[in-house]
């Protein structure tokens, strides 16, 4: 890479390009110099790869736009490109709705204006211009409220733009940013109040705080600029190097920019049904997504002392970093830990990277990605970054009983691998006393789930080890993981005619009988003699043995033999059986079994139906609240379903951006045949029609291949069609079994609603219920756990004021409802599709508040 | 994401000899394949293992362990084939260089598995890499393969006495290895072995990336014309001694 390549690329870091010097008005001058000299030949150039820098590196902009001032004191004509540049990019961005580009080419903007490459002016034309786009969204008459999330996107991008220009802004134009001011508080003042309670990472956030004045994320920026505003626009999160050269930059030439324009939103009559609303606002949200919501889990005392819009500013620079450098480990962690600003930031970053990892619906990218990034900060920063981890771990398990479900999950996912790449170390002592809690209590079914994961990721002894300063932890260990066969003949165990059976089905697949063989053998042998109980368990239980050896083993098995086991199961209620046959065999090691059912779905064995009717099996009911198995289970099938939409979707697109190609090519083929059919030439000095027959057949065979070709892609397109419409309605049967399965379950055991209406009251249940009929809930927890319990709180110490007092039933339904609220939240966008049903056949009046209500906060659908 | 940094046609370093096309068919291949080769193993490292990390970035279809070719048993590497090709690049950017069984693996794309690949490519079975290592290496069976012949030779030379593979010390004293201090090379190795395991090498079916397609490849394919090797397994309790494997043999 050519050198002023490196220094525009590295300006602002310690970097050998630089020397020793850290100082950003050096950095500038040298880098300035270098540019100076390339102009001339290498204009075009250093124009793209500047405007690469702005937007991938939006936290050296104020560096970059002190550049462009200083440029455009030499050289008008490059300053003016890159102004006109920003301005088609932006719209560019409008026009897609790229939130990103737009946010940053609006800083970049911003920051031309401070080194006097923009007139002020302009920029304020562009903050109207969003104004207003926002303001007739919101407008019930003239807009379409449920649009809301993409005006609230343009309102945040002005007001972000305020700690980069705001002083310069209120110097020049203090009239014109005073109306814009004014126009922001009064668009706050008609649109609503966006409450998402079901993207909250805490349970107790929509109730404890629900209505009292709780800040949006917009609100809160409005907050924060005005402190800023009242602080006089002074920051330390902004570098502002176009002061040191102030007196140089005041004699450029400010360049104008032209008007930019937001795409309309669909305007829609304000009798919008709720229904037609609540797709809407679903699809704005999915595009105008809220970057971040903040987690706040470290006390005061212990965070960085930082003003508000200090906080804001670094939260934005860690994001960009993050979103940018996405894949680029090295640059990633650099970036993270270098940012231009003069105060130490390990909390909040640790705080931004759990919230990116933790946020809801989904994180932007796989939350492996954040893994990586704690790894490669811990390593980048070893006095510092783990204890900081460490202690975000313990803020969040505190709070574990209140933590969304999915937010559980991945935190448990999270910290397996986490601690699998650090040798396993972790204080486990300090967690010891879960095993005084009741086994349904959250912390503890959070250590269990968090060694079973490092489990498998490791090995048993290993884990085992490494709790060895908390030995009464091994309790919480998963089984160690054979396989539970029925007709082992180790040990002595009585050798029954099914035993013998099974060694008979052992030896054909030994000595490579067809599958075809087997069946005949079944037909013929087994099913007639035995019935098919024994035959199915014979079968799957001498199958699932001969794969038992690895996932490859599994595989073999049910490639060569699924024929076999489709035969034996060929309706739902046998497919059942056979899930609960695998259920059996491996029941000491949860993720073989997982494996095995997945694989069974994906080679179509048994349906994603009679997962789901598994799952909701009263044997696995029972452990709702004590194991993540059967979720686990749960999301793979609906994954896996879903997973085969989203591959049809993505291919019936890239075929249909084929087809006009071949059309076109189709018919271009086709005319020109004509043409030259129509052609006259002379054979033998005779006119004949239609050119020389040599050429003339050429065309006809490509005039034939085109069409055959376009005939190919449409019937493929037509067969990809079809096959989605299938998918869809596998789909549409999955999800209302899954929400009458929960609705079941959950009208069964949730108490009346009079008695319940709200998720506090169900907390609350069992106080009540305790202080009326002790003897009750005393008979209802006999296992060892709770006697424990019993005991530990009457010695007092730490579990008797820390113990956990929800019941089981009640920690039954919590848990329960908290997966309802994941699945819908998880897939909203595809049961959106069938919500009308949904409601007619379950979401019926009589449903329970509790359950309604975590449908509809996972939906983010209001109810009225 | 960023290409400031990046170049991102540049996929993988590595070009594979045993490739029969061009170049350009090469890159098309790493460009479009959505298998990706693991590299830097632990012998010890079990399927599902690798199918817990790697399914984090997304739905694997298959696995398959790199083998021995004369021991049949896994050697260091493997490949892993996803469904879909935004899941292997996923796998690719964040699994590579972490940890797992407490070595730092390495995740990159690769042109597509055919049958014989799963086989090292050493002139004593294993890896190319583990014949010239000079380094003790617990997790990949010792030292590297010539340099345990030098031993070898050299104790021909010698009488240690006793047991003379327990004088040799390693070279590099591993980290955190899995050794016990005072054991013997062997003695600590056992839960290894016991999960050790081989596979059946010849039952990879043919490749189709669709998830749908699962179901009709089952029907399709004629697996009863297909051999069947039985796997063989290394029953627990035989196997003590199997560590020192490459360093006895000879002897």
């Amino acid at each position: 890479m050519s050198s002023w390549k490196n220094l525009l690329l590295r300006i602002g870091d310690k970097s050998h390009e630089y020397g020793t010097s850290t100082d950003f008005k050096d950095h500038i001058e040298t880098c300035f110099s270098a540019l100076r000299r390339e102009l001339e030949h290498s204009e075009k150039d250093i124009l793209d790869f500047l405007v690469q820098c702005v937007e991938q590196l939006p936290h050296k902009i104020p560096l970059y736009g002190t550049l462009v001032g200083l440029m455009n004191l030499e050289n008008e004509d490059f300053a003016r490109k890159v102004v006109e540049n920003t301005q088609t990019n932006l719209q560019d961005a409008l026009d897609s709705g790229n939130c990103n580009r737009i946010r940053i080419l609006m800083r970049f903007l911003t920051v031309l204006m401070c080194s006097k490459v923009l007139q002020s002016s302009c920029l304020v034309v562009a903050f109207e211009t969003l104004l207003s786009s926002a303001a007739t969204t919101v407008d019930e008459e003239k807009g379409n409220p449920s649009w809301q999330a993409c005006a609230d996107f343009y309102i945040t991008c002005i007001l972000s733009c305020l700690p980069w220009g705001g002083a310069e802004l209120v110097e020049q134009v203090p009239e014109e940013i005073e109306r814009v001011m004014v126009g922001v508080e009064a668009y706050l003042s008609i649109r609503r109040h966006a409450s998402d309670r079901g993207l909250s990472f805490f349970e107790d956030d929509d109730e404890a705080k629900n209505g009292l004045g709780e800040k949006d994320f917009l609100e809160d920026l409005w907050s924060r600029i005005q402190d800023l505003s009242n602080n006089g626009w002074k920051l330390d999160s902004v570098p502002r190097p176009h002061l040191s050269f102030e007196a140089q930059l005041v004699s450029g030439k400010s360049h104008e920019f032209g008007p930019i324009s937001c795409p309309e939103q669909l305007h829609s009559p304000s009798t919008l049904s709720g229904i037609t609303h609540g797709k809407q606002k679903h699809e704005a949200e999915l595009k105008y997504p809220q970057r971040i919501r903040r987690l706040n889990i470290f006390p005061a005392s212990k965070a960085e002392d930082l003003q508000p819009i200090d906080r804001f500013v670094v939260e934005e620079y860690l994001l960009d970093v993050l979103f940018f450098f996405n894949g680029c480990r090295k640059e990633c962690a650099a970036f993270m830990v270098g940012l231009p600003v003069p105060f130490r930031y390990e909390y909040l970053m640790a705080e931004t990277i759990f919230s990116q990892l933790l946020l809801l619906p989904q994180p932007p990218f796989r939350p492996m990605y954040y893994t990586l990034v704690i790894i490669d900060l811990c390593k980048a920063l070893p006095g510092a970054f783990p204890a900081v981890v460490a202690g975000a771990v313990r803020a969040l398990f505190e709070k574990i009983a209140d933590l969304d479900m999915e937010c559980r999950t991945r935190l448990i996912l999270w910290f397996s691998h986490h601690l699998s790449n650090f040798q396993f170390i972790w204080p486990w002592e300090e967690w010891a006393y879960v095993l005084d809690l009741p086994k349904w209590a959250p912390q503890r079914v959070f250590v269990q789930e968090v060694l079973e994961r490092e489990v498998r990721l490791s090995y048993w002894d290993k884990v085992k080890q490494s709790v060895e300063n908390a030995p009464g932890l091994e309790e919480l260990l998963p089984p160690k993981g054979g396989p539970n066969f029925r007709f082992s003949v180790d040990g002595d165990t009585e050798r029954t005619e099914q035993h013998a059976l099974s060694a008979d089905l052992s030896n054909m697949v030994k000595g490579r009988a067809t599958a075809r063989e087997i069946i005949s053998w079944i037909e013929e042998s087994v099913f007639p003699l035995h019935g098919l109980e024994v035959t199915l368990k014979v079968v799957l239980q001498t199958f699932l043995d001969i794969g038992s050896k690895s996932f490859t083993h599994l595989i073999t098995v049910l490639e060569r033999y699924g024929q076999v086991i489709a035969k034996i199961c060929p309706d739902q209620d046998k497919q059942v059986m056979l899930i609960a046959e695998v259920g059996y065999y491996w029941k000491n090691n949860a993720q073989m079994a997982a494996i095995a059912i997945d694989r069974m779905m994906g080679y179509r064995l048994i349906s994603n139906l009679a997962i789901v009717r598994w799952v909701f099996s009263a044997e696995n009911i029972e452990q709702f609240h004590t194991s993540d198995h059967p979720w686990e289970v749960l999301r793979n099938t609906v994954s896996k379903t879903y997973n085969r939409i989203s591959d049809l979707r993505k291919e019936i697109s890239s075929l249909q951006n084929g087809i006009v190609p071949t059309e076109e090519a189709a018919t271009k083929a086709k005319a020109e045949l004509e043409a030259a059919e129509a052609k006259l030439t002379l054979v033998d000095g005779e006119p004949v029609l239609g050119e020389n027959p040599v050429k003339l057949s050429r065309l006809k065979l490509r005039a034939e291949k085109a069409k055959e070709e376009e005939v190919s892609i449409r019937e493929s397109l037509e067969a990809k069609e079809a096959l989605l419409a299938r998918a869809l309605d596998e789909n549409e049967a999955l999800f209302l079994a899954l929400y009458k399965n929960f609705s079941n379950v959950l009208t069964e055991r949730l108490p009346d609603a009079s008695r319940a209406g709200t998720l506090s009251e169900l907390k609350s249940v069992r106080a009540d219920s305790m202080s009326v009929d002790l003897e009750e809930s005393s008979a209802m927890e006999v296992d060892n756990e709770n006697e424990r319990q019993q005991k530990s709180q009457s010695n007092g110490g730490r579990t008797s004021s820390d113990g956990y007092n929800i019941g089981e039933k009640e920690q039954w339904c919590l848990s329960t409802l908290g997966y309802v609220k994941a699945f819908s939240r998880q897939y909203a966008s595809e049961i959106w599709l069938y919500i009308e049903k949904l409601d007619v056949e379950v979401l019926t009046e009589n449903v329970h508040p509790l359950f309604r209500k975590a449908v509809y906060c996972g939906l983010r659908r209001t109810i009225n | 994401m960023a290409s400031l940094f990046k170049d991102p046609s540049k996929l993988s370093a590595y070009r594979d000899r045993r490739f029969t096309g061009s170049q350009e068919e090469f890159e098309h291949a790493l460009q479009t394949s959505t298998t990706v080769y693991v590299g830097n193993m632990s012998f010890y490292t079990t399927e599902e293992q690798v199918y817990e990390i790697f399914s984090r970035a997304g739905e694997i279809k298959k696995i398959i362990m790199g083998l021995d070719k004369n021991t049949k048993t896994p050697c260091g590497f493997c490949f892993v084939l996803y469904y879909s090709r935004e899941d292997s690049e996923d796998s690719c950017k964040y699994i590579s260089g972490t940890i797992l069984d407490d070595r730092p693996i390495r995740v990159d794309f690769d042109w597509g598995f055919q049958e014989g690949r799963q086989w090292g490519r050493g002139r004593s079975g294993g890896q190319v890499r583990d014949e010239y290592r000079t380094d003790y290496d617990p997790a990949r069976g010792g030292y590297g393969k010539l340099v345990q012949r030098e031993l070898e030779a050299q104790r021909q030379l010698v009488d240690y006495g006793g047991d003379s593979l327990g004088s040799f010390p390693p070279v590099i004293t591993p980290q955190y290895g899995r050794r016990g201090g005072s054991h013997g090379h062997g003695g600590s190795y056992r839960r290894d072995y016991q999960r050790k395991r081989q596979r059946d090498d010849d039952l990879h079916g043919h490749e189709t990336s669709k998830r749908t397609s699962d179901h009709e490849s089952r029907r399709s394919s004629d697996y009863d014309s297909r051999p069947d090797k039985n796997p063989r397994f290394r029953e627990s309790g035989d196997s003590d001694d199997d560590e020192e494997d490459g360093l006895k043999r000879r002897t």
